[in-house]
């Protein structure tokens, strides 16, 4: 039954993802108008046959701008997350590996700075003095979003660690490292893998939160969070305007929200109380 | 005790002294001027280069900008010391009088939607618990993976079109009165309940699995009472998760405060983002940590207090 209902929320989240990142990339395909292309003289109109989600302040066509804007959208956020992963992997299985090690130790009180950190008022800090755009407030999430995943890491290694396995590779005279590639990461890797499902979807809540203060992107470049920022204004006359872009963001968190719970079931559902 | 409490303190001031100077470093070292911006505000000064380098020089001085990062933070904890965090570049005014005029506004809006989120949560949590399997916990699954997709500020600005703007039944201002405190906190509460329901129901199932609960049911205990007697220890992560939300709700009210302009410190941030009003800005850093750091050591305290057990668990863990 609970099996059951895993593979049928993992399927339904796959397929999600698929027809969203689909219609993403075919953007210039399904919708070959110009993301850019201005036309003053259909500011603000209605949804309708010729503009499925109507058009914005300048008479962009907004389901155009939606699916263009997707791909600097999803690709710069996956971006984030994998190098935000790596970092967070990396370091995790070397303080596990050297446990109680200065380095460990280093690392455990960095990242008890980092969480003391209110992650919004950091990237607030830094996306905003730094000079508002996509990169630097991505370069902020990255640098806060790598904790997560460097304690679930070391938290695995150190597990895995006292396993008769190991224990047989090291009596085997296996060396450090091999042991960390072919022992120790691989068992790290189901709930790393669940964990940065749903991180995805957070981080992309973030970013369109972080973008919709004006943090983000900049206008005129078609991505979610700036058309949010953009639309904002307009909202209460015309709410169409922000309909494309918090659409798609909905639907794509909701998908990766999914996978994430269908992928835990899954991997091993003794660790939901654990992870989630 | 006493020791362990001691230390508990001295680490929190450490983690407070390296965020902040973290922080005062990024601010200070970030590209721009803030001298510039204001010059260019409050005089039209005449197009002769030399006079405005000797003013951008005087108002640098003032503004405490020429020194080194350190030496301008070892002068900015100087004055901390004394509870004093310096003047707001922008306004003039006491950085510490301008924080204390708009915490208590963010801090009544993070209570109340946390109040919100654990009445529902709890509520929503035992009776999907409780009814685990039927099709009601399937809509409290279905509801709170669909909640947790949505960005808060799409629902604030929802419910801001339907309310406020069609139904005409929330007023719009930018006051922090007691009439205007439901939407926000309702917002932020709804946000914030279904990772309540989730530690709550999941906790409780597995508490009410165990053997003393079966042995109580077994022996003639009321279901209400059963559950009740596994919520005793259901309430610990959920103590947990309220700290976690406090905090969040603290600094994340940027979005919620923003989209309901309700003047808390989230907006006060964002202005001084703009101006680069650097003394505003490090206040509001070092009251975010500070406070982050205090419901930490809360939530520790609650839990030694609510289960004595943790106390002994904590000692043998400092002997290992």
């Amino acid at each position: 039954m609970n099996s059951r209902r895993a593979s049928y929320t993992l399927g339904f989240g796959v397929a999600l993802l698929a027809l969203l990142a689909g219609s993403v990339l075919a953007a210039s395909w399904l919708s070959p108008d110009d993301p850019l292309a201005m036309n003053v003289g259909a500011r603000l109109q209605q949804p309708s046959m010729e503009h499925w989600l109507g058009t914005d302040r300048f008479g962009r066509d907004i389901l155009t701008r939606t699916l263009h804007g997707g791909q600097t959208t999803l690709i710069s956020c996956g971006l984030a997350l994998l190098s935000a992963v790596l970092i967070g992997l990396l370091l995790g299985a070397l303080a596990g590996m050297f446990h109680g090690s200065l380095f460990d130790i280093a690392l455990m009180r960095i990242i008890d700075v980092l969480l003391a950190f209110p992650f919004m008022v950091f990237a607030m800090v830094i996306a905003a003095l730094f000079g508002t755009s996509l990169f630097h407030l991505l370069l902020a999430v990255v640098v806060v979003w790598w904790v997560g995943f460097a304690r679930l890491t070391r938290s695995l290694v150190l597990q895995a660690k006292n396993s008769t396995t190991v224990d047989a590779a090291r009596v085997l005279g296996t060396s450090k490292s091999v042991i960390l590639f072919r022992e120790l990461l691989p068992q790290a890797f189901g709930p790393v893998l669940v964990l940065a499902t749903f991180e995805l979807g957070n981080l992309i809540l973030a970013i369109a939160a972080l973008s919709f203060l004006g943090l983000g992107s900049q206008p005129p470049s078609p991505e979610w969070g700036s058309m949010l920022a953009d639309g904002r204004a307009h909202f209460m006359t015309s709410p169409h305007v922000l309909l494309g872009p918090a659409l798609w963001i909905i639907l794509t968190v909701l998908a990766f929200n999914c996978i994430g719970e269908g992928l835990r079931d899954r991997i091993d559902p003794y660790e939901k109380a654990r992870i989630g | 005790m006493g020791r362990r409490l001691l230390i508990t303190v001295l680490q929190m001031l450490i983690t407070v002294f390296v965020a902040s100077l973290v922080l005062f470093a990024l601010i200070r070292l970030a590209p721009g001027d803030p001298a510039k911006l204001l010059i260019g505000r409050t005089m039209e000064i005449a197009w002769d280069a030399a006079a405005y380098e000797t003013t951008l020089n005087e108002l640098r001085e003032e503004m405490g900008l020429n020194g080194s990062v350190f030496s301008q933070y070892v002068s900015w904890i100087g004055s901390l010391l004394q509870l004093d965090l310096g003047t707001s570049f922008y306004t003039d005014r006491s950085v510490a009088a301008e924080i204390g005029e708009r915490l208590p506004s963010t801090l009544l809006l993070a209570g109340t939607a946390l109040i919100i989120q654990t009445v529902i949560g709890l509520l929503v949590g035992i009776l999907s618990a409780v009814h685990s399997g039927t099709w009601f916990d399937t809509v409290v699954r279905l509801l709170c993976v669909g909640l947790a997709s949505v960005p808060g500020f799409v629902i604030g600005l929802v419910l801001l079109l339907v309310l406020a703007v069609q139904m005409g039944v929330y007023e719009i201002s930018s006051q922090a009165a007691l009439s205007r405190l439901w939407l926000p906190a309702l917002t932020m509460g709804l946000l914030g309940a279904p990772q309540v329901v989730r530690v709550v129901r999941a906790n409780l199932l597995s508490e009410l699995g165990q053997v003393y609960i079966q042995s109580a049911l077994s022996r003639g205990l009321g279901s209400t009472r059963a559950v009740g007697h596994a919520m005793r220890n259901v309430l610990l992560p959920t103590i947990t998760l309220m700290g976690l939300s406090f905090t969040s709700y603290i600094s994340g009210a940027v979005v919620i405060e923003s989209v309901f302009a309700w003047p808390g410190l989230g907006e006060y941030a964002l202005n001084g983002i703009l101006h680069k009003d650097y003394p505003a800005l490090q206040g509001y850093a070092l009251v975010m940590v500070l406070s982050v750091v205090v419901i930490h050591l809360m939530v520790e305290a609650l839990y030694v207090w609510l289960d004595p057990r943790m106390m002994r668990r904590k000692k043998e863990a400092a002997h290992e």
